[in-house]
């Protein structure tokens, strides 16, 4: 029996995309049919007796329902469908079916129905059952040969009848949680209700509730420990015999019983707590103030204070101050950086005066006979610096257009200039002269 | 004095519980049955401590309620008022601890029931102007975020003073030092004649909070 995985459990839950989806009827359909189960001893319902019953719950919940029959089939239907229902006769069409409520069905309606909070009676019960069927176990553990005896005479008790007995006993918890909450919230009722009448009602309440607690926590701590005792004897048989599924088993059954325990002793602090303050505003407050007259002048002064405020004083010493230790108080260094002359001399280099270059090189090449633009362009760009060539085509257009004449055709030819550069092309006219 | 296990002022300051208590109680703590063994101590050491803090011209104040505290009387002792803010927060949260309903869950209230409680009293209005004065317009969103920033500084401040305990974002449990807000109308006399004795008695100040709105320091120098 090993611990299903959550994320595994969870995974399939959405997979199969699981829901439960109750209205008030069905609810007091399924009631019904528990009910009648449990008077008449029965294990199953006939078809006719579950349309039964169903009218009858339609006469209480809905009496102006048309059609009861018609609603019927379609909420067992529906039952079916959420698990609620199980057809148990597998006859199929040849007859009406036989019906028994599942264990999901039966554990909503006791939800509902149970009033099993824990009592000093049913704890003794249980523990005393309980304390039998482990001194058995342990009996039978002394006992027993080979890994099949141990998992039917230890394992299968242990996992099957303890558990039970030990959830049993957790479930009538959880109810006597439910009756604490119905408690506290009685007691504010009451107040809110009778204020000054309700003192001795609450009283009665709040000590009958902590002598429950008391008495259960009690048999809790002295059957606990009896419990967790004969287990942990269990347990030893177990590991001597090899047998790892009982040991596992007696160890799971001692951690529910250990949290049965701590159960009883957060119960009662808890409880504690909750007695103490209702005690002192039973005392401080309703006693003091029978009228309940404070909380409306108290309103009201709230309501007054922002045109008339006033402000309580408190006592507000300052902290000790604490003097700095003596190194702390060396001046701290200003920030400095090694000093150097970072003022360097400048250097002397060639002046650069590109234009007046480009305008020799322009009349220089124009002397030698050139006799268009591009011829000019890749005469001079190789002198000047390749980073400055693209900006230097224009100043030798620049420059030509200047020194000599230029004519062009209407549709000026570009030409290629040093592999990377093209120009729209001029003509130089010697015949004019420069 | 003679059920005390205290036989002098030596022995109660040589408690170990001493410097803990009055290092709190000099802060402007409420020191209630909540704070189990040191309420226990100063209901033990009350009457040697209240002589020891009458020379620092204090009063060593134990209420009925269930709490101690220190009123500085005179001028040796710093003291401070509370806040605009911690005012409303303190008389809320008292009206809640008065409230039946709070009685249910053993004194625990959430900040969304008080910051509730608050409005429906005051109104959004007045609330805003009352922790804001200087302001003259606002934006709602705005004025509800200030609003409840002001409220959980004023609760975290009335923490500091054990009026009350935040247990965590969203938990608060009430002491009964709360009570002192309800101070001006426990008794059946008029407000306004008990709101003077309690004045005349160095408990509370009248008018507007000095300073700004995180509490006035009325400073003093410490002895």
């Amino acid at each position: 029996m090993t611990s299903p995985d959550p994320s595994r459990v969870i995974a399939s839950l959405a997979r199969d995309q699981v829901n439960l989806d109750l209205k008030t009827v069905d609810l007091c359909f399924l009631a019904g049919l528990y009910m009648r189960a449990d008077k008449a001893a029965l294990a199953s319902f006939e078809e006719d007796v579950l349309v039964d019953m169903f009218e009858q719950v339609c006469d209480v919940v809905d009496p102006a329902a048309e059609n009861p029959r018609k609603r019927a089939t379609h909420a067992i239907q529906r039952l079916r469908e959420q698990r609620m229902l199980a057809r148990v006769d597998g006859a199929g069409l040849v007859r009406a079916g036989e019906y028994a409520l599942t264990r999901l069905a039966a554990a909503v309606v006791e939800y509902f129905l149970a009033d099993e909070a824990l009592t000093r009676e049913s704890l003794t019960l249980l523990t005393g059952t309980l304390r039998a069927q482990l001194a058995e176990i342990l009996a039978a553990a002394k006992k027993v040969e080979g890994g099949e005896a141990w998992h039917t005479r230890v394992s299968g008790p242990l996992r099957v009848t303890v558990a039970d007995l030990v959830s049993g006993i957790e479930r009538r918890q959880r109810g006597l949680d439910a009756q604490q909450e119905e408690v506290q919230a009685e007691i504010a009722t009451l107040l809110s209700v009778d204020w000054f009448s309700a003192v001795d009602r609450c009283q009665a309440l709040l000590d009958t509730t902590t002598s429950t607690l008391r008495e259960l926590n009690e048999i809790l701590l002295r059957d606990t420990h009896h419990f967790v005792a004969l287990l942990q004897e269990i347990q030893t048989l177990a590991a001597a015999a090899s047998n790892a599924d009982a040991e596992a088993t007696v160890q799971r059954v001692i951690e529910h019983v250990d949290r049965i325990a701590a159960w009883g002793g957060a119960r009662q602090r808890s409880w504690s707590e909750y007695y103490q303050y209702v005690h002192r505003y039973l005392r401080d407050v309703v006693r003091l103030d029978p009228d309940r007259a404070l909380s409306q002048r108290l309103r009201d002064q709230l309501a007054g204070w922002p045109p008339r405020p006033f402000h309580l004083l408190v006592a507000h010493a300052p902290s000790i101050r604490l003097l700095r230790q003596l190194e702390a108080r060396v001046e701290r260094p200003p920030v400095t950086r090694p000093r150097a002359d970072r003022e360097a001399n400048p250097e002397w280099v060639e002046a650069e005066n590109l234009l007046a270059d480009i305008e020799a090189l322009v009349r220089q090449v124009l002397d030698q006979g050139a006799g268009t633009l591009a011829e000019v362009t890749s005469r001079v760009l190789p002198i000047v610096p390749e980073p400055v060539r693209y900006a230097a085509t224009g100043r030798i257009a620049d420059a030509l257009a200047r020194r000599a004449p230029v004519w062009s055709e209407r549709e000026r030819p570009w030409v290629p200039v040093l592999e990377t550069l093209e120009v729209e092309d001029w003509a130089v006219d010697r015949g004019g002269g420069s | 004095m003679t059920d005390s296990t205290f036989h002098s002022l030596e022995a109660a300051i040589a408690d170990e519980h001493f410097p803990e208590v009055d290092l709190v109680l000099r802060r402007g703590r409420h020191i209630g049955r909540d704070d189990g063994t040191a309420y226990d101590y100063l209901v033990d050491a009350q009457a040697l401590l209240e002589g020891f803090y009458a020379r620092f011209g204090c009063e060593l104040v134990q209420r009925s309620d269930g709490y101690f505290y220190l009123l500085p009387a005179g001028d040796r002792l710093g003291r401070r008022q509370l806040s605009a803010g911690e005012m409303l927060v303190g008389q809320t949260l008292a009206l809640l601890y008065l409230d039946p309903a709070t009685l249910q869950h053993g004194g625990l209230i959430g900040r969304e029931a008080l910051l509730q409680r608050l409005s429906g009293l005051l109104g959004t209005d007045v609330l805003v102007r009352t922790l804001s004065p200087r302001k003259r317009k606002y934006d709602e969103r705005i004025a509800a975020e200030m609003v409840r920033a002001q409220v959980g500084e004023a609760l975290r401040r009335l923490a500091d003073l054990g009026f009350v305990d935040i247990l965590d974002e969203a938990c608060l449990r009430l002491r009964p030092a709360l009570l002192r807000f309800a101070e001006p109308v426990r008794g059946l006399a008029d407000a306004n004649l008990a709101l003077e004795r309690l004045v005349a008695r160095g408990e509370v100040l009248l008018g507007e909070a000095d300073g700004d709105e995180a509490g006035a320091d009325d400073e003093e120098p410490g002895p």
